[in-house]
């Protein structure tokens, strides 16, 4: 049987984040919501720097769940695919993620059901503590019947007087399941009352999480590392939390903390090493990466990684060798499309223009909603001085990508050379949006606004 | 309200017994509210201005031509070009003698990039007002879009001599520059530089056209005059950071940069100087860490892979430096001292053939300056 960690993080779908009434602030001060809007102050590298996520959060170096999109403000955005993600979001992660779990009870047995749970007297199950637990653990993994689940828990520790955290512990996991967030806080609250648990303190950061209080979460975290001095899990999810709120620098030393107690923590070591990527130290990068390989994290990305790390750290004996074990370790188009976009950035670098075209074309063959690869050809076509064509290819890119400042900002320039003005006030003030700290942008909206302001 | 009508009805046997002569109706005036709107408007309070606006105009069924005329300003000012140009028709309609209407709607065409026909409104506008020098100010501005440089110089002159002002100087002096003309730009700019001493635009753009033509004194005069002015400008660090690092003034430059860098982070030029400033202090590590963020943050720019080219080739890494000077060279051909660097480079890598190539390359783009230096290296090298 696989034991599912509840632990780990669970995405939220679509109809929990545009649907939800958890969060106490509808319009949360800046550095207290996780929900925050692209319009915010960035630590660390710019996103002209750092490319961005949908949600205007810089691209983490570990792919999990809620790192893609983070929360959307509309449900046109929460609908629309992050390109990088694989999959499209779950429309609830109750119908999602969780309908999974129950799979194993919707085979129909010969002999009917293992367990018929409607002619269960729970209450009779309650009083033995042993058997109790078990029966609770078939019900809520297997059976995934959180309702019933629920009734034994309630029974269970009522017949324990209160008193045993464990039973305190799943209450908390079934009100979390079934979305009553405060009740599940209260529970695992009383838990740790009783026994200090590393999962107790996890499961309280979650929920917190989830009621958009990041602030709570870490300070939970923070109890929890007081009583358990440097435990692994605790200090990856306040590095996650950090990240998610855009504070990398503060990430990057949790993540390092991490990684002197568990030196083979795959996400920790990505994620630093992205972070001196971003940070103009690939050598460095490198290393880390290296250290990947040498784990024997042995895939497409990891190699495309590698590949970029060694053009700019200039160790151009690796560059291509690298990206063809990428692309023969490419599982699929989107993974295909991404090294030729990585390989165009190397044609560039060499100044080779016209492998730099080939490359971004080769991404556009293999992925059609390539935002950033329309971009740059449309900039590779600006310099050949074809207008219209890099017109049209901006365009694309920005309505696949509304939340990159580069299309909106490459139009509002190009309109404003030819004269259209409009088109170039509406395309900067979107890029403003994205990216409201880019002194180019508002040095032309500057100057857009004195030309309309004159009479 | 009951009241009234209870007053009313006793009153109503009087006014029959004692017919009145019937005053001429009280017909409100058209502009009325004019002065509201214009106060609003000027107050930036335009969300009163379109509410006040949307009633006159239904008061009056869309005839207040101050109305529609602040609401299409009003308009532009949010970006809505296109629409804006429409009620500007309208008001050249409802008011067909104003030139100030047909400039507005030869305005609104001008700002959708329609020069052509912006150039034949102001025409049109011109006929009713030939003393207006903003007419003539746009109708120059709008040649030069169409890229009629004779004409456009005639119109701004023109303006000029009917008002003496900044903005055409700064325009006719473009378009000297854009000539070649770097001695009549001067002329102009000084003549702008009378009406607007204080002006950080003009000082700097003065400052840089002397910059270009070697009078380094008197740029820097210029320059300096900009900054005390306005000690972040941008364009003024640069410049005066520029003259400084030419001078071997790394520190002062350096400080200098750093007030740019705060307010201008993502710029690559601004990198780029500061990544040889630290290579002037040879510290070749820093150089090529902020010379690598110039080249991140603008790929295409031939200068900072040159000085990336010449700073490996002074770390002795010959085989980067070569990448580097290659891509140089792709993207801007016919630079003698590109060739000269890749051949030093390719004589280091012991590719004699190629370095031999690149040298000839080389002398043949620069025959006069490079021509001394070029050979005694390339006899060191080969024998």
């Amino acid at each position: 049987m696989v034991y599912v960690d509840e632990i780990d993080v669970d995405q939220e779908g679509i109809a929990e984040m545009t649907l939800d009434e958890n969060s106490i602030a509808q319009v949360a001060r800046p550095g207290t919501s996780l929900r925050q809007a692209t319009a915010k102050k960035h630590e660390g590298p710019s996103p002209a720097v750092r490319p961005v996520t949908q949600s205007g959060r810089p691209l983490t170096g570990f792919v999990r769940p809620g790192t893609q999109s983070g929360r959307p403000g509309t449900m046109e955005q929460a609908i629309r695919t992050p390109r990088t993600a694989h999959t499209a979001r779950p429309i609830t992660s109750a119908s999602g993620r969780y309908i999974r779990l129950g799979t194993a009870s919707m085979l129909t047995n010969p002999d009917g059901p293992f367990i018929n749970l409607s002619r269960l007297n729970l209450s009779k199950y309650a009083h033995s503590p042993n058997l109790a637990k078990t029966l609770f653990e078939y019900i809520f993994h297997h059976e995934n019947d959180v309702k019933n689940a629920l009734e034994l828990a309630a029974l269970a520790t009522e017949n324990a007087q209160f008193k045993d955290w464990w039973w305190k512990v799943q209450l908390g996991k079934c009100y979390y399941r079934l979305g009553l967030f405060r009740e599940a806080e209260n529970q695992f609250k009383s838990a740790l009352a009783h026994q200090d648990m590393v999962d107790t303190f996890l499961y309280l950061g979650k929920v917190y999480a989830r009621m958009d209080q990041p602030l709570t979460a870490l300070s939970m975290y923070k109890q929890g590392l007081d009583r358990f001095p440097k435990e692994v899990t605790l200090l990856c999810a306040v590095a996650r939390i950090h990240e998610e709120m855009n504070n990398l620098t503060s990430a990057t030393e949790y993540y390092k903390e991490l990684l002197k107690q568990d030196n083979t923590h795959v996400e920790a070591i990505a994620c630093i090493g992205s972070n001196h990527f971003y940070t103009d130290q690939p050598e460095i990068a490198l290393r880390f990466y290296r250290r990947l390989l040498q784990m024997g994290v042995y895939n497409c990305e990891l190699f495309n990684n590698l590949g970029l790390c060694c053009f700019y750290a200039q160790q151009y004996d690796m560059i291509l060798t690298s990206f063809e074990r990428a692309l023969s370790l490419a599982e699929n188009d989107e993974e295909v499309a991404e090294v030729w976009y990585n390989l165009g950035h190397v044609a560039v670098g060499i100044g080779d223009l016209n492998l730099a075209y080939q490359c971004f074309k080769l991404t556009l063959a293999n992925n059609n909603d390539h935002a950033e690869a329309y971009n740059n050809l449309a900039v590779l076509e600006m310099r050949k001085n074809h207008v219209e064509q890099a017109r049209a290819l901006l365009q694309t890119s920005a309505a696949l990508a509304p939340h990159m400042y580069e299309p909106h900002f490459n139009f509002a320039c190009l309109s404003d050379k030819i004269g259209d003005l409009q088109s170039s006030y509406v395309a900067a003030q979107k890029s403003e949006a994205a990216f409201p700290d880019h002194v180019e942008t508002q040095q032309l909206l500057e100057k857009l606004r004195q030309h309309f302001a004159m009479i | 309200m009951a009241e009234d009508a209870v007053a009313a009805v006793p009153t109503e046997p009087t006014t029959l017994r004692k017919p009145r002569i019937k005053k001429a109706p009280d017909l409100p005036i058209l502009e009325r509210r004019n002065w509201l709107i214009h106060l609003h408007y000027v107050r930036k309070d335009y969300e009163a201005c379109k509410a006040l606006i949307k009633e006159q105009l239904q008061a009056t069924e869309g005839v207040c031509e101050y109305a529609v005329y602040v609401q299409a300003l009003i308009l532009r000012l949010e970006g809505k070009i296109q629409e804006s140009l429409e009620l500007f028709q309208t008001c050249a309609i409802l008011n067909p003698t104003s030139p100030d209407n047909l400039k507005q709607v030869a305005r609104s065409l001008f700002l959708l990039g329609k020069h052509r026909a912006a150039v034949e409104v102001y025409n049109e506008a011109a006929r009713l007002n030939n003393k207006d020098w903003e007419i003539c100010h746009n109708l120059g501005v709008c040649y030069l879009y169409l890229k009629d440089l004779s004409k456009s110089k005639e119109q701004l002159n023109l303006a000029l001599q009917l008002h003496r002002q900044e903005l055409s100087t700064m325009t006719l002096g473009k378009i000297h520059l854009m000539e070649g003309d770097t001695e009549g730009a001067i002329q102009t700019y000084l003549q702008a530089l009378q009406l607007s001493p204080e002006s950080t635009e003009l000082l700097t753009t003065l400052g840089l056209v002397y910059l270009q033509n070697g009078l380094f004194q008197k740029a820097f005069e210029y320059l300096g005059n900009a900054l005390t002015y306005d000690p972040s400008n941008y364009k003024g660090i640069l410049a005066a950071g520029c003259m400084m690092q030419s001078h071997g003034d790394y520190d002062v430059a350096l400080s200098k940069y750093r007030v740019a860098a705060s307010s201008v982070p993502e710029s690559s030029p601004l990198w780029n100087n500061i990544g040889m400033c630290f290579y002037g202090k040879k510290k070749y590590v820093a150089a090529i860490s902020c010379l690598k963020r110039a080249l991140y943050l603008s790929p295409f720019d031939w200068r900072v892979l040159y000085n990336l080219g010449l700073v490996h080739l002074s770390m002795q890494q010959y085989a980067s430096a070569f990448h580097f000077l290659s891509a140089a060279i792709s993207l801007h051909h016919g630079n003698a001292t590109l060739y000269m660097l890749l051949a030093v480079a390719l004589t280091y890598l012991e590719d004699t053939e190629n370095a031999k190539s690149s040298y000839q390359q080389a002398a043949s783009l620069d025959q006069c300056v490079n021509m001394m230096l070029l050979s005694i290296i390339y006899y060191l090298y080969l024998t």
